[in-house]
């Protein structure tokens, strides 16, 4: 009642054994075979990465082989199970897809799926569940080694060797994988609207013949291969029509275009110029002579020291108030009460004082000044003596590139900082509309968290936890461009970037972020 | 300094129930008394005056016999008597003393000689006294300008009181420059009556926040005025008292300086300051007359609290009305959208990040458009009477007298509406406003 498969390493060639495992591979096993066969550690030895680094030392090497050896052995070793457990299936090679002969396992639950009345299998999730033990393939009427199913399954049509690894990696730790379809994905405008995803749709899914396979068209290598002439007329394409919709109100082109009409005619500024000439202009001379005698006009003041009388004779009542009658005022015992405290002064002021009083600063001495009767006289001599020289530095504004800003048109702290970002951050999702799809950039799957595994229906599997994209350490790094495309597609799903390095797979994500602004309006 | 006159305390109180304190003032003497400034406002800690025999007046107005005047917490009230009079104290003040030590008699012979100005004036068909009051703060600038004004009105003439004190506005709230045309003295207990005032925004509490603009506001209202004075021969005849901030140095210094220039005054009363006297003389031409006056002794100073308790004061009249009965004003809903508000002044960068030779003067003139947020929360708005038009008016929008003031009681950022506390029902009349710094909560 049992048997044994043969697990082969993925890369070797071994195409000769088929004909002997063929002859074996219902074989019964003895008691003493087959217990030998179920306690052996499956395990490799778990070594420290520092144990490999290269020395040169010929300990080392040795060190290394064994180690290596030890992973052949493992990856050789017959694996042996129940002949109950498996279930049978056909690999349709014209179809790329595995058929069920047997009823499904437990794992129908996630993976598989109906059409014509036969169970299916995509081929990665044939090959994983013949890696797990729970699925023997035939083609042709003879059964497939997990080598040979690496060989047939995995192809440019299906799915790349990267991906398998990433898809059987995430199966490992319990995640539910399925194919990314971008047509079954919400329009950019549903979801605007927000619209229910429509349970035709979901019903739609369950029942897709198989969507394209997440390589379909080309893998990294092929994109290479095409022809670069057909890729670079594309790219002129898709660039011209970018700029067709990219129309002039584009935020950086727009200010670059307002900052060049303001320094060309000094747009908003003259008026100020001009403005402030026509204040000066406003002020009318005012009649000609000083009018007041003030030796006639007695005010009580206390600082004219001067004054020979410290006494003021009584105003004449017609003045005052009411009824009111006052006799003589005596101000001179005001005098010692006035204030003569020093006043606290900066530096700077004190320095200023102190010019001035050296200068024996004072406009009354100035003969000019004297002569003045009014204040439309003396206002005017001072325009005349302030030639006021006043503008921008000619040499920063006249030329073709100008200072981003100038200070004397104010605005929002904001908006300056956003004119002084020449090189404009971007969200990941603006204009990503217009992204034309690429090929090189694609997300393969989607993942659905593990708790979710009890309650998963693959009719209506709801909303991806998350969405994979396979790539290489060896190919190139995403630009933003593709960045922009691959979370444009997932919509509000986020996107997650399996980077595989030889069987090491690593999850990397960009993320939006705002970089704080820190605006005091 | 201060000689108690006759002083009768009689503890039968009449009807008020209230302590009853009788003052027999000689002639040229004065009542000066405190009430205390209460954390709560209750009518216990009011103190009423009336006037007995005589004849007696608060800051020029002119008691009425048997009345009683009601000063609430936190009055400084000086009554001043030129013939003698007698009068009763109800309640209980915290200082109360009669001082014999008084410069009224200077003030009287300054009005005086302001007067005999304005009959020459009137006689020669020219324009009347422009006079600035000048000195550190706590001398009694605004006292001084009641008491002229006072006087003015009642010999019959239409004086004009020039607010530039934005710390402590007499005419509308504090962070605006105003001016009032004088119709009739001040009433004792309010003060003058505030009828259609021309208030323009400034927007702080001190000149010194954005210079450029008190000064191009100053220049301004000068520039009203002397049209008004040219279509108004009363006006123009009865001059103007320009009441001026306690800053006296630095831009302070300049502001004033400019502030005589450009209301082209006449007369400068420099109050108890004698530097502030001389460095005047030495800066203004010698055709305008500067005049040292004394302070009077009856003047207190004022802690900051204090100026800070009589603005957020000020701001609750203008909603409620004097000791907040007789207004009631109107709380509503305004959409972001429907209004549109802007800071003047732009915000004030190092000169060491400008680029080479440029100053950033004309920055403190500019518009800033204020998006609004919840820091938005409780700060004055005034709503300039500049007509809704766009850029176009943005110009003279720095020039635009204020029709009213509200308050943002709540912004809402999530439906984009702010709650507003105003005078007036909705709509706005306007829906160009201009922030203040200041903030005012509406707690009592």
């Amino acid at each position: 009642m049992y048997r044994t498969g043969r697990r082969c390493p993925v890369n070797m060639a071994d195409h000769n054994k088929r004909d002997t495992e063929g002859e074996f591979f219902s074989e019964v096993l003895s008691p003493s075979e087959l217990f030998a066969a179920r306690s052996r550690s499956h395990k490799i030895p778990v070594r420290g990465q520092k144990d490999f680094f290269p020395d040169d030392s010929d300990e080392q090497r040795q060190r290394l082989e064994q180690s290596l050896n030890e992973h052949w052995s493992l990856i050789s070793e017959e694996r042996v199970e129940r002949l109950g457990n498996l279930v049978k299936a056909t690999w349709l090679q014209s179809e790329q897809i595995v058929e069920l002969q047997s009823p499904a396992g437990k794992f129908w639950q996630t993976m598989g799926f109906s059409a014509n009345g036969k169970q299916n299998l995509l081929p990665e999730e044939a090959l994983y569940l013949m890696e797990c033990g729970n699925l023997q393939v035939f083609y042709q009427n003879l059964p497939l080694s997990i080598q040979d199913g690496y060989e047939k399954f995995l192809s440019s049509s299906t799915v790349s060797l990267q991906q398998y690894q990433v898809f059987a990696h995430l199966k490992r730790l319990g995640y539910v994988v399925h194919r990314f379809d971008p047509s079954l994905e919400p329009s950019s405008y549903a979801r605007q609207l927000n619209l229910p995803q429509s349970r035709d749709r979901a019903v739609k899914q369950l029942k897709r013949k198989r969507s394209a396979s997440p390589t379909a068209t080309s893998s990294h290598t092929e994109v290479q291969e095409t022809p670069t002439a057909d890729r670079m007329e594309e790219d002129e394409c898709g660039r011209d029509g970018e700029e067709d919709k990219k129309p002039p109100e584009s935020p950086l082109t727009a200010s670059a275009g307002t900052a060049a009409a303001s320094s060309d005619e000094g747009g908003g500024r003259t008026w100020w110029m001009t403005d402030d000439l026509g204040e000066r202009s406003d002020h009318k001379p005012a009649s000609g002579r000083s009018r007041w005698h003030f030796s006639s006009i007695p005010f009580p003041d206390l600082g004219s020291r001067g004054s020979s009388s410290s006494c003021l004779v009584p105003p004449d009542s017609s003045l005052l108030p009411g009824s009111v009658a006052v006799g003589v005022c005596d101000i001179a015992p005001w005098r010692r009460r006035i204030n003569l405290r020093e006043v606290k002064m900066s530096s700077k002021e004190r320095r200023r004082e102190e010019d001035k009083r050296r200068r024996r600063w004072d406009i009354n001495r100035d003969r000019e000044v004297r002569r003045c009767r009014n204040w439309a006289e003396y206002r005017e001599l001072l325009a005349r003596r302030e030639g006021r020289p006043k503008g921008r530095p000619a040499h920063l504004w006249n030329r073709e590139v100008t200072p981003l800003h100038d200070p004397r048109q104010p605005i929002p702290t904001k908006e300056l900082l956003d004119k002084l970002s020449v090189i404009k951050s971007t969200h990941l999702l603006e204009e990503a509309s217009s992204i034309k799809g690429s090929d090189e950039w694609r997300i393969c799957f989607n993942v659905y968290q593990p708790d979710t595994v009890a309650d998963f229906k693959k009719s209506n599997p709801g909303k991806p936890y998350s969405r994979m994209c396979v790539c290489s350490f060896d190919g190139p790094v995403p630009d933003l461009r593709a960045i922009k495309l691959l979370t444009y597609q997932s919509g509000d799903v986020p996107v997650v970037l399996a980077v595989v390095d030889h069987g090491d797979i690593s999850f990397y994500t960009f993320k939006d972020f705002h970089l704080p602004t820190d605006v005091f309006s | 300094m201060a000689t108690e006159g006759e002083v009768k305390t009689t503890e039968d109180a009449p009807a008020s129930g209230k302590v009853c304190t009788r003052f027999d003032l000689e002639k040229e003497t004065e009542l000066r008394f405190e009430v205390e400034a209460g954390e709560t406002a209750e009518a216990a800690e009011q103190v009423e005056l009336e006037l007995l025999t005589g004849m007696a007046e608060v800051f020029g107005s002119e008691l009425n016999r048997n009345k009683k005047y009601v000063f609430g917490p936190g009055s400084k009230i000086a009554v001043f008597t030129w013939q003698g009079c007698s009068v009763n104290l109800f309640g209980k003040p915290e200082v109360a003393y009669v001082s014999k030590d008084t410069p009224m008699l200077l003030y009287l012979n300054t009005h005086a000689a302001l007067e005999q100005m304005r009959k020459q004036a009137e006689r020669d068909n020219e324009r009347g006294p422009r006079v600035m009051v000048v000195g550190p703060t706590d001398v009694g600038k605004s006292t001084v300008c009641r008491l002229l004004l006072s006087y003015a009105v009642r010999v019959g003439r239409r004086p004009t009181l020039v607010e530039l004190d934005v710390g402590q506005s007499g005419v509308s709230v504090p962070g605006t420059v105003s001016a009032l045309c004088i119709e009739r003295p001040a009433d004792v207990e309010e003060g003058f009556s505030v009828q259609a005032p021309l208030v323009y925004h400034f927007g702080s509490t001190t000149p010194g926040t954005n210079i450029k603009l008190y000064n191009k506001l100053t220049s301004r209202l000068a520039e009203v005025f002397s049209q008004r004075c040219e279509v108004n021969r009363k006006a123009s005849v009865g001059g103007c008292i320009i009441n001026t901030c306690g800053w006296v140095k630095g831009s302070g210094y300049q502001a004033l300086v400019h502030c005589a220039s450009a209301f082209e005054v006449d007369v400068v009363l420099v109050l108890d300051h004698e530097r502030l006297y001389n460095e005047l003389k030495r800066d203004l031409p010698h055709f305008v007359r500067v005049v040292l006056l004394p302070k009077s002794g009856g003047v207190v100073e004022r802690s900051k609290d204090c100026r800070r308790d009589a603005r957020d004061e000020k701001i609750r009249e203008y909603f409620y009305g004097f000791r907040g009965v007789s207004f009631y004003p109107f709380s509503f809903e305004v959409r972001f959208s429907d209004v549109r508000i802007y800071k003047i002044g732009a915000p004030s960068i190092p000169d060491s990040c400008l680029p080479l030779g440029m100053s950033q003067d004309d920055t403190q003139l500019k518009l800033v458009p204020v998006t609004p947020g919840r820091d938005l929360t409780y700060h004055v708005l005034s709503v300039s009477s500049a007509e809704d038009g766009e850029d176009g008016s943005r110009k003279s929008l720095v020039e635009s007298p204020v029709c009213g003031f509200i308050v943002v009681t709540n912004v809402d950022t999530q439906t984009q509406v702010m709650k507003v506390l105003s005078p007036a029902p909705r709509p706005l009349p306007r829906h160009t406003l201009l922030i203040m710094d200041i903030r005012f909560m509406d707690m009592k």
